[in-house]
């Protein structure tokens, strides 16, 4: 900030001393035109920062812009002091060398300066990220609470954490009860309820309640430090792009050392010393590789940095150029496009017996079971806020169901315990459900079959939508499961995918990836360990979900830090704008060069504004891809999940 | 608290010919290193890509620094290293 700031004053200074040093010839003043040589003269070295850039590179056996620059405005200085009288080009009459020499160091100063600035924005996303890592932490010491700075908190230790203050470590809940804002992490905007035995992560905001937690990981070992390093090293990873602009830069500054002596001798012989000097010093000028060396690495880190601000990992400029190419996306089934849970989705009831009935029952019958449709039922009862009693007793008969009391009323869960007492129609019913995938239980209660709970696993609330809009881009999916057909289909015409493949091994899955990638850009995405193979076979692996585990993020090339899959396209579409962008500027900036190099070889500009036309280059280039920050993804309409 | 100053050559053949794309890199890798724990001073040279760096000898150790240069695709040569304070 205070170099930034350092940066810009230089810039007005020199802009004020150029502007006196051209102002004063025009008043009355004693020895005006002595003041205006040493007022322009001061200004021409504020522009210092040019000078030593271009002479310290060549040192360094590196010839640059700045040192172009250099050699342009020395020549402009000189001829200035040599040739008082002497006018720049036809255009610029009425400027003359010195004067230029001065304007040129200040625009191509302002233009190094605005350059920082708009750069140092695309951190602007990091910096959001670093400025959420806690500084200190609150620990409980010798039955005390003592506040100490973050790196001196040792594993093992617990840290207090009041309603309103971030948490400062990853760690587990110990004790007490809050909603956590986890957005820095996940991008889940919506507070996730914590309390004891949650995972908690640093960074991440405790609203309402206090808790005590067990620190596990803390400072450089937080998910948080890990996601800060991730994006700053996939930030610095380049897109095979730059290597065009890469090849071009390198010759360009030589073959324009050339370039401007031939301009030098030619216009000597045909035009005389004075021409010739103005068009080397205007070629020297424009020739500035800046918007093409700069075109794709602003660009990279500026649509990286937009990704983590949207709890996207990209893992580098590679895996952008491989994103926009994609032409199908298969999904792993459980756990990616379905929530990984069975959960009760309907409940048929019989009689006089309604919904919260049977659900009750069943309840009370599985209330200490840790099967997990047991949980499921548990789980629906809670939403239903019903009270479940203890059962009087209960027996789990593995495989079949549970034989409970509950008083003096008897209670059969399951369809092997109830399959002497079940009505015809229900059976019927029970069969139709099952092909359609879901798993029925029904509910019996002293030997009368009151209601079938029908569990399944969920779609995803976003699972639709994130097919859907893939769709719109034109890109194909599939899904992939190890699961039964049944059970695929089911799932698959929930979401809309294009194609499903059915009960596949592991091994299967990468194999049937390799199938895909015949004709296909492929992207894969999984949970990032149980599918990593198969990640790993496809051309874009994405984990989804990977907040908190270091294997996924590891192993996937794109990682979606919450189980948000509409980020899926999100990335792809921003893809395919950033690399137009970075093909837009290569394009653009060559075209740019070419075409004020020829101006300036052919005297039709004179030095400022083959400056101002470089400078121009540059920026709009830099603009350009840090604009690339802005985009966001379409909203999501609300949906209850 | 033991200080220890190193100076390394970091090298990365990424922007060419262009001061605002050299500061860029420099920056960045400036702020990356800045942030390790134990690294108290940092200073990196866009032009020649030398670091100097001071960090306290019982927080971080040298190769965990150098390591972070490596990932962030810097090639690491030590010049010089010694103990300040």
């Amino acid at each position: 900030m205070r170099e930034q700031f350092k940066g810009v004053v230089l810039v007005i200074l020199l802009g004020l001393f150029a502007l006196a040093g051209a102002l004063i010839p025009g008043t009355q003043i004693a020895y005006a035109h002595e003041i205006s040589i040493a007022l322009t003269l001061i200004a021409v070295a504020l522009g210092y920062r040019i000078y030593r850039h271009g002479i310290r590179s060549l040192l360094h056996k590196n010839i640059t812009a700045q040192l172009f620059a250099t050699i342009a405005i020395f020549i402009s200085v000189i001829a200035g002091l040599v040739i008082p009288s002497a006018s720049a080009t036809g255009t610029a009459e009425a400027v003359g060398y010195l004067t230029a020499s001065a304007i040129v160091a200040f625009i191509i100063l302002a233009g190094m300066t605005l350059e920082d600035y708009i750069i140092h924005r695309t951190r602007g996303a990091l910096e959001t990220l670093i400025k959420m890592s806690p500084k200190t932490a609150r620990v409980r010491r010798d039955g005390k609470e003592v506040q100490v700075p973050i790196d001196e908190v040792k594993k093992g230790e617990i840290v207090l954490v009041k309603p309103g203050d971030n948490i400062p470590v990853d760690g587990t809940v110990l004790s007490g009860h809050s909603t956590v804002n986890q957005a820095t992490i996940t991008g889940e905007s919506i507070p996730i309820e914590k309390t004891v035995g949650d995972r908690t992560f640093a960074g991440t905001l405790n609203e309402n309640g206090a808790l005590e937690i067990i620190v596990e990981k803390v400072a450089e070992d937080t998910t948080l430090a890990h996601l800060i390093q991730l994006v700053e090293e996939a930030q610095e990873k380049k897109a095979p792009i730059q290597n065009i602009a890469d090849r071009f830069t390198t010759y360009f500054l030589p073959i324009m050392t050339i370039v401007s002596s031939s301009v030098f001798v030619a216009s000597y012989f045909t035009l005389g010393f004075e021409v010739a000097l103005a068009r080397t010093v205007t070629v020297l000028l424009v020739a500035c590789p800046c918007a093409l060396s700069i075109a794709v690495p602003v660009a990279v880190a500026a649509t990286i940095g937009n990704a983590s601000m949207n709890a996207i990992i990209i893992k580098g400029g590679t895996h952008i150029e491989k994103l926009k190419d994609v032409t199908l996306v298969a999904f792993d089934k459980t756990g990616t496009l379905t929530i990984g849970e069975p959960r009760v989705v309907e409940v048929k009831t019989f009689g006089n017996y309604s919904e919260a009935d049977t659900i009750k029952y069943a309840a009370i019958a599985e209330k200490f079971s840790e099967h997990p449709l047991s949980k499921a039922i548990i789980a629906k009862a809670t939403e239903m806020n019903l009270k479940i009693p203890d059962p009087t007793d209960f027996k789990t008969i593995p495989g079949q169901g549970v034989d409970a009391h509950f008083g003096n009323k008897h209670i059969l869960i399951g369809r092997k315990m109830t399959e002497t007492i079940i009505s015809v129609e229900a059976n019927q019913l029970m069969s139709k459900v099952e092909s359609e995938g879901k798993t029925v239980i029904p509910v019996a209660l002293d030997k009368n079959v009151i209601g079938i709970i029908v569990v399944a696993d969920t779609v995803r609330a976003n699972s639709l939508e994130a097919i859907q809009r893939l769709k719109r881009l034109g890109v194909k999916t599939a899904m992939l499961t190890g699961d039964n057909v049944r059970t695929a289909k089911s799932i698959a015409d929930q979401v809309g995918v294009d194609e499903y493949h059915a009960e596949l091994l592991p091994e299967q899955k990468v194999a049937y990836i390799g199938e895909l990638k015949k004709g296909n850009v492929v992207a894969m995405v999984g949970d990032g360990v149980n599918d990593a193979p198969a990640l790993a076979n496809s051309d874009v692996g994405f984990a989804m979900g990977a907040a908190g585990s270091d294997v996924a993020i590891e192993t996937a090339d794109v990682a979606l830090l919450g189980d948000d899959l509409t980020k899926v396209e999100y990335a792809i579409s921003l893809s395919r704008k950033a690399f137009t962008r970075m093909k837009g500027n290569i394009i653009y900036a060559f075209i740019w060069n070419i075409v004020a190099l020829s101006l300036a070889a052919f005297g039709i500009l004179n030095p400022v504004l083959a400056v101002v036309l470089a400078e121009a280059g540059c920026i709009s280039v830099v603009i350009n891809s840090a604009l690339l920050l802005l985009s966001k993804p379409k909203p999501l309409a609300k949906i209850k999940g | 608290m033991s200080i220890e100053k190193v100076i390394l050559n970091a090298l990365k053949t990424d922007c060419t010919g262009c001061s605002t794309c050299a500061d860029f890199k420099a920056d960045n890798l400036q702020h990356a290193i800045a942030r390790l724990n134990g690294v108290t001073k940092v200073k990196v040279d866009e032009i020649t890509g030398k670091t100097t760096i001071e960090y306290d000898t019982q927080k971080i150790i040298l190769s965990k620094i150098t390591e972070r240069f490596e990932k962030l695709g810097y090639q690491v040569e030590i010049v010089s290293r010694e103990e300040i304070r």
